[in-house]
Order: structure tokens, then sequence, then C-alpha cells
């Protein structure tokens, strides 16, 4: 059902005269894409092993795929904060907002910018795409947040990234890679710009769409740095990411001295700490990335379907 | 190329021989829907990203938060002569460069490549999980991914291992990676490519969607075999959008990351490893100087500009597709 | 054409799935509002953390202040040192309002702090009290501090009490005092028991197969370790190793400072009888470290490692019971030690692997690794010019400093946390040192209150109890397993500290806590400095022994680009100044 065009021609193909090449290629495609799973999923079991290591003994070193000593103190140390769960859901809140409010806007723009006759498709052009290489500076970013009223607000983490200039272009590229006939055929039928934007383009953009979509969606959770700047005096609005930040410096923090002296008297208890950073990095690592990592498989459905969109031929 | 509509439009237009302002504005009041659409955003884009844009004066003033514009003390280009003058800069400037060209070079093979050949992989299933594995790293923050690099690379890592075990090396003279200078720009952008391959694949592979299959069964008939169809269906069916990216990315030589080169750097490497942002950071922010993290910005989006408009108009004469 | 038909056929399905997309979107939109009703109240109560406050202080300001008006303020704090809280959750914190009837929302520092200062500097909002750290000077230099010297006048009278021998040194430029630091003396000084602070380490039982002897120079106890290397060829060990990595690279770049008998002055020696700073980063004493280090390279007794491993690295290593010595400040490396120090609390064999630290200089001269009593007066908590009632502040903080309220923020609760035997000593059972744990620190306070306040930091009280626990002896000798005990019987000592000579008085102690501007010619030539060390420091441990002057020759003439006279100026005129505040 979900074979992909591609396949479908290749299959027959080989069938024809299965060609002593293609299997030599398809042996050395998959092998070498073995290895490089091997190689990308190293680097996240390694640290899911650490997380579920004992944080003294991951000092050691040598933890490679397996823990050593099996605990899970350290997500329970990460987890048992109780702000966890409401920063959480202020997580998903901004993500699932921020990603259909981005992707609905920048798509909205990019099809003004596809139509070639439009009188200010050029000068919108430009002017979204320069702002891709300037920045105001930290200070007058935040004075214009403080004056929009935005500080202390959700809406900070919306309207800020209300366009993606990067979408908007990848959108763009989309659009004017359609079939003509279509977009023609529908003009033809007397749709106006906002319809055919909505029921025709839309439509026929998903798989640009789902990307664009992942693309916010992890940036929007990932985001800790606006909740640093203008949210972080309110706890209500806190993100999971903030929150791990916060959990992670503190885990720093009882490790350094202060000052001077020992103020810090009771740090005289070897076997105290029973976390360290290491350890409480692995585990915020797992704990902030495989949410999100989830959505790619769903996502991943609609690059496939894309595939068998086009594949439907008569 | 889609000129239909545009022809009928201004067919209806131009009998009326209206000119200049006015004519624009008839256009723009029949076009009143796609203004509808985009300018909103316009607005939106000024106050958002051109308003805070009066902070680039920062960059010719001694700036002191606390106080108001007036109070200000005007320095003139003295901060950029600070960054200019340094004798350091040419070479933060020419590491900056290398390792954003190695970024962008090796960063675009690989992904286009392993596109290509996911896209060729008959398994849907062994594809779905080759697809999803390798965009695993993206999700690794720099730390980590720099923690795990270095392990690696260590004296005892696999590596020096592996190389001990070929008989490459003998025991004692293991090879101090991230003590070699010249190997800095070579781990930074296989570090990149592990970390960011099967992220970057991901809008060829949406991009792929799009090709008309009938093109792979007319290259079948003609007897093309798998790497020709490679070559001349896929390669040139998502060629727009590789160049529209390329060119965006040219506009950003100058912006090489600042973690991993943080993270890996150490005193050994610096000669290669000190780029632009670590130098800003280590005399403009860490000194508490915003007005030379502005002046730096400032260069960067005058070469970028510089850069943008050049690549854009090269894709422009040789008849490719362009960013605008 | 066909296509075509497909395609609109496909719209349809198209449009089904987006409704329910509309549908999910609109869900979340009222879900959304649901919440954010709520949240947008707090938005518009938040700010007023400073609108807020005025109707309490109206209230408050019937002139006699009555404590029992609870009123909250917010305090904000530049290190990242504990978890967000009111202080009144706390079981110190709830007594301290009782008295006062004030409570304090804590807020610590998330991403960089000088970002976060500078917004604050920016929109002149700031928390009511905070604790800028390092960017205490653009606080100051923005006017967000007021003057404490009438309010101290006034309601103070502690304060005085405590702070009024520093006043000299804490006064800025126009002669006011904008901020408390924390690291005052009170009573006698008594040292820390423990090594937090720099020393040579080495593994026990490198000292147990030598007999224990007495190690007090460099080349003795590169020696040992030489030696002890060689009898053990079979455990492919590591002589030393050396802490480079990022901003700790001052572990390997301030030994020569320590052998040459200094405390930890940061980038200068001060001459005892002179009081002339000098840096020593170019010196003799800096070319005769790095020569032995140089030298230990060559003998394969030196992990070249240690120039590119980062800090995990590194403790991953201490921990592995194969490196035999460093190098390294007692609590920078508080974790390895803890790991060892917990498989021998298991495992007395393990013991073997515990560092110990040596007081080793150069030719064998009286030592200076602890610190000094010192003062640390470029870090503090102030009040800032959005707070409304900062007489009520300084009341509580006038409060703090009572011996009672000292005796809560460090010990706690008489027969809680500490016991009192018949000579009036205070103690702590085996079972209380095994209750206060991190948890407990965090739920009775004392992660919030041992520091980040005016207070007692360190000496004792007048009954000649120490200040803080972990200075009471008897509380740690509690703390030392029998090989503790065995291996400091050896040497005739009864706590770590006693390896070492004591400190001699350096009223200007530490000069690396001298203010500098941010920004200064100081600041940026300690940038360039850590810059140049960090390069050549490599190259001069690593280079054959016969080319080690040639490259010492080389460091010489990129360092003498720097203008190090005028540095050496500047601090010695600092230092000449708190001398003289000090009288």
């Amino acid at each position: 059902m979900n074979n992909s065009a591609a396949e479908a021609v290749s299959r027959k193909k080989s069938r024809i005269r299965s060609s002593r090449g293609d299997q030599i290629f398809d042996i050395c495609n998959i092998t070498f894409l073995t290895l490089l799973m091997i190689v990308t999923l190293y680097p996240f079991l390694n640290t899911a092993a650490v997380s579920l290591n004992n944080a003294t003994d991951s000092i050691k070193g040598g933890i490679y795929l397996l823990p050593r000593i099996w605990t899970l103190d350290n997500y329970s140390y990460v987890l048992k904060e109780a702000t966890i769960f409401h920063a959480t859901l202020i997580s998903i809140l901004r993500t699932v907002i921020g990603t259909i409010v981005t992707v609905f806007c920048s798509a909205m723009v990019a099809y003004t910018i596809t139509r070639q006759d439009f009188v200010l498709r050029k000068f919108v052009t430009i002017a979204f795409i320069l702002t891709m290489y300037f920045n105001g500076g930290l200070i007058p970013n935040f004075l214009l947040i403080r004056d929009l009223g935005l500080l202390n607000n959700f809406w900070v983490y919306i309207f800020p990234g209300l366009i993606g200039v990067f979408n908007l272009i990848i959108i763009r590229s989309f659009i004017e890679g359609l079939p003509e006939s279509i977009l023609e055929s529908a003009r033809i039928d007397g749709a106006g710009d906002f319809k055919m934007f909505y029921s025709i383009v839309l439509p026929l953009c998903v798989p640009v769409l789902a990307t664009v979509a992942l693309f916010s969606a992890v940036y929007q959770w990932n985001q800790w740095f606006d909740v640093f700047l203008y949210n972080s005096s309110n706890i209500d609005l806190s993100t999971l990411q903030y929150e791990l930040q916060k959990i992670l410096q503190n885990s720093n923090a009882s490790l350094t001295p202060k000052s001077a002296g020992d103020a810090f008297a009771n740090a005289n208890n070897p076997g105290g700490n029973t976390v360290t950073p290491f350890a409480i990095r692995a585990t915020m690592t797992i704990v902030a990335s495989l949410p999100i990592i989830m959505v790619y498989p769903f996502l991943q459905k609609y690059f496939v379907k894309g595939m068998t969109v086009g594949g439907v031929k008569g | 190329m889609e000129s239909k509509p545009t022809m009928t439009t201004s067919n209806l237009v131009l009998p009326k021989k209206p000119t200049g302002l006015k004519r624009f504005g008839i256009k723009l009041l029949e076009q009143r829907v796609l203004v509808l659409m985009s300018v909103p955003f316009l607005v939106w884009l000024f106050i958002f990203k051109y308003m805070p844009l009066w902070g680039w004066t920062i960059a010719f003033q001694k700036y002191k938060p606390a106080k108001s514009f007036s109070e200000q003390k005007w320095v003139g280009f003295d901060h950029f002569n600070f960054l200019f003058q340094d004798e350091r800069f040419i070479r933060v400037l020419r590491n900056t460069i290398a390792m954003s060209g190695i970024n962008l070079v090796l960063g675009f093979v690989t992904a286009i490549t392993l596109a290509l050949l996911l896209n060729e992989v008959r398994k849907v299933a062994f594809k779905r999980i080759v697809q999803t594995v390798s965009y695993l790293p993206h999700f690794i923050s720099w730390v980590v991914a720099a923690s795990i690099i270095q392990t690696t690379l260590s004296t005892d890592g696999i590596i020096n291992e592996l190389l001990l075990w070929f008989g490459f090396i003998e025991k004692g003279n293991e090879i101090l990676f991230l003590g070699i200078p010249e190997y800095f720009w070579g781990i930074f952008g296989a570090g990149s490519v592990w970390k960011d391959v099967g992220w970057n694949t991901i809008v060829y592979l949406a991009a792929m969607t799009m090709i008309d299959p009938a093109q792979y069964e007319a290259a079948e008939m003609d007897g093309a075999g798998r790497i020709k169809r490679m070559w001349y269906v896929t390669l040139p069916g998502i060629k727009p959008v590789i160049i529209v990216l390329l060119i965006m990315n040219i506009g950003y030589l100058l912006e090489s990351g600042f973690e991993p080169q943080y993270l890996l750097g150490n005193g050994m490497n610096i000669d290669y490893s000190e780029n632009l942002d670590i130098f800003v950071l280590k005399y403009g922010i860490a000194q508490g100087n915003y007005s030379l993290s502005i002046a730096a910005g400032m260069f960067k989006t005058i070469i970028s500009f510089i850069l943008l408009f050049g690549a854009n108009n090269i894709a422009k004469r040789l008849g490719e597709s362009r960013l605008f | 054409m066909k296509v075509l038909t497909k395609m609109l056929r496909l719209k349809g399905v198209r449009k089904k799935v987006r409704k329910k997309l509309l549908l999910v979107c609109l869900a979340a939109f009222m879900i959304f509002t649901a919440a954010c009703s709520k949240n947008s109240n707090d938005g518009g109560t938040k700010p007023s953390d400073a609108t807020n406050k005025p109707k309490e202080t109206t209230e408050a300001k019937t002139e006699t202040p009555k404590p029992l008006d609870k009123v909250t303020f917010s305090y904000f704090n530049g290190v990242a040192a504990a978890k967000d809280i009111n202080t009144n959750e706390t079981t110190i914190g709830k007594i301290l309002e009782d008295q006062t009837g004030v409570n304090f929302k804590i807020e610590h520092l998330v991403g960089d702090l000088n970002t976060k200062v500078g917004t604050m500097i920016a929109s002149n909002a700031y928390p009511d009290v905070m604790i800028p750290d390092a960017a205490i000077d653009k606080i100051l230099d923005a006017g967000a501090f007021i003057a404490l010297d009438d309010l101290i006048e006034q309601y103070g009278p502690n304060i005085k009490r405590v702070y009024g021998q520093y006043f000299n040194q804490m006064r800025a430029e126009d002669g006011k005092i904008y901020f408390l630091p924390f690291s005052n003396t009170v009573g006698e000084y008594i040292p820390d028991p423990n090594i937090n602070q720099g020393a040579f380490w080495v593994q026990r039982r490198v000292l147990k197969e030598a007999g224990y002897p007495k190690i007090t120079t460099l080349d003795a106890y590169t020696d040992l370790i030489k030696n002890f290397v060689e009898k053990h060829k079979d455990e492919e060990l590591t002589g030393m190793v050396s802490l480079t990595h990022d901003w700790r690279f001052f572990a390997t770049s301030n030994p020569p400072n320590h052998l040459a008998g200094y405390p930890n002055d940061g980038n200068v020696i001060v001459d005892m009888t002179t009081f002339e700073a000098k840096t020593y980063a170019a010196d003799d004493n800096t070319k005769r470290w790095l020569k032995k280090l140089n030298e230990l390279n060559a003998e394969g007794l030196f992990d070249k490692s240690s120039f590119v491993d980062n800090y995990d690295q590194y403790l991953a290593k201490l921990t592995s019971h194969k490196v035999v010595g460093f190098f390294d400040y007692g609590w920078q490396f508080g974790n390895a030690q803890n790991a060892l120090k917990d498989a021998a609390k298991q495992d007395p064999t393990q013991d073997d692997f515990v560092y110990f630290p040596l007081p080793v200089t150069f030719d064998g001269q009286k030592d200076q690794y602890l610190d000094p009593p010192g003062f640390v007066k470029n870090r503090g908590l102030g009040i800032t010019v959005s707070a409304k009632d900062a007489a009520r502040i300084v009341q509580y903080l006038d409060n703090l400093l009572t011996d009672e309220n000292q005796i809560l923020q460090k010990w706690g609760i008489k027969g809680d946390t500490f016991e009192v035997d018949d000579k009036g000593r205070m103690y702590r059972t085996a079972e209380q040192i095994a209750k206060i744990d991190e948890p407990f620190n965090e739920k009775f306070g004392f992660k919030y209150y041992s520091w980040n306040w005016p207070l007692y930091a360190g000496g004792s009280f007048p009954d000649g109890n120490s200040i803080s626990p972990g200075s009471q002896p008897e509380v740690f000798q509690l703390s030392l397993t029998e090989k503790d005990k065995e291996i400091l019987d050896k040497y005739g000592v009864k706590t770590y500290s006693e390896m070492f000579a004591a400190p001699d008085d350096r009223p200007w102690y530490p000069a690396w806590g001298i203010p500098k501007e941010q920004g200064s010619p100081q600041q940026i030539w300690e940038t360039k400095k850590d810059e140049i060390t960090k390069k050549y420091f490599p190259k001069l441990v690593l280079a054959k022994q016969a080319d080690f002057d040639k490259v010492w020759e080389e460091y010489l003439a990129a360092f003498s680009k720097l203008d190090t006279a005028a540095y050496e100026k500047w601090t010695t005129e600092q230092i000449k100044i708190l001398i003289d505040a000090a009288k």
C-alpha cells in the first residue's frame, strides 16, 4: 500500500532483468545505511545508558551501551519537581499552537509570493529574506517585547515567531513546483486567491507542511531562551526545557564552592551527592527529547503519503 | 514560465493605460485578497524585525544600558577598529570561513546523498527506521555530543584503539587528536555531519515527493540504471530546493556556529578552533561590552548581504531558480 | 488531465483531514484559553510584585513597622545555587518570617548572567533584593543599588556590630556602602579541617608503601611518584595529570604561586614586606614548574592528554585508580574524591586510592596553601532602587545577625539538627549527620541560609563553638573513617589542615576579589593572559627537553606584548588601599 512509485518501478524492473548492478547497489546501500544507523544511534544509547547508571559510578567513565549499576535515581531526581508537569503542559501548548500558527501563516505568505503577478511580490520576498541576516540585538528586542506588553505573557512564545523565513522559502519552492495545470484549472473555475490557497494549494503541500511543522515543533519544544528572557519570574509560564535547565544548574551549583571558606559545612558528608551534572545532563537529554522524537514517525507518514499522491497515475 | 494568469490580468489592465502610482493602486485594489494575505505580516515583520534595528546605533556608542539614548557616549568606529585591528582578527576570520565553508559543502553533499540513498531503499520499514534513527543525534545537545566526541578521540578512545589494533600506531604513541591544530576543522566537519545529516535530509525527502513518477518510468524505458535515475531524475527534481537553500546558506558564511568550537576547542588547537563568535564572546559579551558584539553583528550582516545578492545574481545568470 | 481529477478527488480527502485538524486546533485553543485566562491573570499581577508592594507598604508605613504584617519581597540570586522557593516554605525561613513577617520569593539565575542583568538595567526593573554576583559592577554602575549607610544607622545595630570592622573596605568610591558581602569572619578564626583549597595530592597507598615520609619539596614529591610508578610497571600507571579544561585552567597555572609559598591571590604574588604585587605567569617560578612537568613528560610520567581532556574525563581519570598524583583545589575534584571515599567506606582496602593532600613547595619553604581569613569585597547582597520598603528589608537582614539566628542558620534547631554537651560544645550525632542530606538541606533551609545573606561567615561564637558545623572538631571527627584516622595519626595530626602551615595575616586577601570594572584594561589583560598561557603551556610541557628554553623564549615574547606593568601597578595600588582600609 505504501509502496512508493520508485519502488514499484524498480520492482517491475528487477523482475524483467534483475541487473547485477542493481543488486550490488542495493547491498552497498543497505550496508552503508546500517552502518550509518549504528553511528547515529550510538550517542542516544550512550546517553540513555548514562542516565540509567548510578551517578557516582558514572564519574569513572567507561559507560558505553549499557549501564554498569542500574538505577532510576537520576530520573526521580529530575522528575520529582512538582513544577515539571505544569511546565510540560506549557511546552506542549506552545508547541502545538506555535506550530499550527506558524505553518499556516508562513504558507499563506508563501502563496502570495508565488503569484507572479502580485505587485508586492518582490518587495514582500526581499523584506522577509533580509531579516534572516540581521538582528537588532538583545536589548532592543527585550525593550520591544516589554513595550508590547508581552513580558510574563504566554503569547511571547507565539508572536515573535509568527513566520519563519526559512519555512516561508521552503514552502514557496514547493508551491512553485506544483503542476501548473492544477492551479490553472482551478483558476478557470473561478477560485479566488484565498480559496486557491486554502482549498487547492494547502492540500497539495502536505509533505512540505509536514516538514515545516516538524521544524517548528522541534524549535518550539527546545526553546528556553525566551522563557529565560521574558517569563522567568512567572513559574506558571515556565516550560519543560527551562525547568530542566534549572535542575541542571542546581546540580552544578551544589558542587561549586561558595567563594570562601567552608560555608557549606554539610557537604562534608561524602556520598551525600547522589547526582552529578554529568548524569543529570544525560537524563534531561532523554526526558526532553523523547516526546519530540515521537513526533517524527507520526509526521513521516505524510512524506510517504505524499509519495503515493504523486504516484497515482492512470 | 507560469505567466498565463499574469497575462490575463495584465491584459485586462493594460488597455486603460494608467501610469505610475495610479496603475499600482488599481492593481493593489484588484489584488486586495493577496494584499490582505500578506500585508498584515509585513506589519508584523516591521515591528518585530526592523524596529529593533535602532539597536545598531549601540555599535557606535560606549553603551551603558542604564543610560537613555541621549546620554550615551558616541565613539564612532572605535569598536569596529578594535575588531579589525586586533592581530587575531584575520586568523579568527579565516577559521570562521573555513569551518563554515566545510560545513556548507559537507552538509549539502552528505544530506543530499543520504536523501538519494534513502529514496532508493525499497523496504519501507527499513527506510523509516533509518530515517528516524539518523536524525536522533540532532536532539543531543552539543554539550553531550562534544563529550562523546572527546571520549571517542581520547588516547584510550575507540579510534586510537582501532589504530592500535590495525597496527597503524604503536602503544604509547596514541594520537592526541584534539591537540593537533590542523585536525580541528576535520573533526568539526565530521562531528557536524554526524550530528545533523539525518536532520538535513528531511527537507530533500519532502522535495522528492514532488517528483512525477512518470519521469522515473520514462527514464527506465530509456534503460537508465539506479544511479543514472538518481542522477537524471531525482537530483534535477530537487534542484530548485537545493539551489534556494544553497543561496540562503551562502549568506550565512560568517555563521560557523559557536558551541562545537567552544566545547571542542582548547589551548592546543586554539589557532584553528577560535572563530568570530568566540572572539566576540571573550572580548565583547564576557566583558560586558554590548557594543562590540553589535559591531561584529553588523559586520556579519554586511558580508551576508553581499554574499546573498552575489549568489542570487549568479543563480539568475545561470538561469537557475533563485531566492528572490 | 487524469492527474488533475485524481488531485481533485484527493482534495476531498484532504478537506476531511483538515476539518479534523481544525477541530484539534480549536480544541487546543479552547484548552489554552482556559489555561491562559489563569496565566494572564498572573501575567497581570506578576510585574506587580512591584505594584503589589506599595499597597502593603502603605499599610506597613504606620511609622512603627508592625513586624507581623506579612510582606513578600523578590530576591534574585545571580548564582544558580538551588531551586526557586519562597523562604517561608523552609523551616528556617518560617521561623524568621514569624519573627519579622517578611518572606522572600527567591529566583535564581538560569541562563547567562550578563544577559539577565543587562535586561534588568535596560528596563530599569529590578527585584527588591539581589545578588548580582559577577555582574555587580554593572549593577553599581547603573545605580541600581541604594546606599545603605542611613538605613544601617537607623535599623542595623547588628549589621554595625558584625560588619563594622569592614566598613572601610566596603565603601564605594563615593564613600557609601551599597551592598553587604558574605565572607566576614566573626570571633576567632577556625580553619576548615578539610582541604577544600589547593594542595598536591597523592594516592594514600603511595605514602603507605614509602613508609609515610614527610614530603615538603617538589622534587621529593615527584620522586615519590616516580619510584612508585617504576615499582608498579605492570599496572600502567599515570604519574601526574593536570586539569586544564576551560576556565578551570588555573589548576595548572596557579601551582607556581603555591610552590613559592604563597596563597591563592589569583594572578599575582604579593610581597610580604613591600606589598608589591607581581604577576608570576612568566616568572622563574612558573618556568621552574613547567620545566618540572616537561621533565616528567619526557620520562613518561605526565599524561599529555591533560591538555585536551575535559572536566568529566579528568574526574574519570582520578577515579580510575591509575593516577598517582596531581595538583588541584579540593572543591574542584570533590566529586571524584567522594566517589573514592564511598568505595573505601564499603571496602577498606579501597582506601589506598583515596587522595591525600601534601604541603609541597619548591624548596621546602613555609607553605601558604590554607586560605587566610579573607574578605571577598566584590560579591554581596544589595537592595535595589525598585524596592519599595528598604527599611523593612534592612530590619530583616539585621535580625539575621543575632547569635541565635546565626545558630539557626548554620546549625539549625537544638535536638533536631544538633546537640549541646554538658561543656556547652555543640555537636551533631551520627544520625543527625546522616539525616542532613540534600533534600533535607532544601526543606530545612540550610541550602538557602548558610550563604547568600549577611551572616557570620566563618570564625566562632562567643562561647567558642565554631560558626560552621563543618569546622567544629567534634563534627569533623565523626566524619572520619578508621583508615582516615590511621593516616592522620601517622602524620601526627588530627585534621587534614594541620598538615599545612597556618596562614599569615594578609588584609588584602584575596587579591582576586578586588573588583575590576568590566571591559577595563585589567580585565582585558587577564583575558589575554589566559589565552597566551593556555596556548603556550602545552607547548612548553610537551616540548622536547632540549627545546624547552627555546619555547620559553617564544612564550616570553608573546607575553611581553601585554601591558603587565600597568596591571601590576594597578593591583599594587588596590592592595595598598585595602591595607590602609584594614588599619
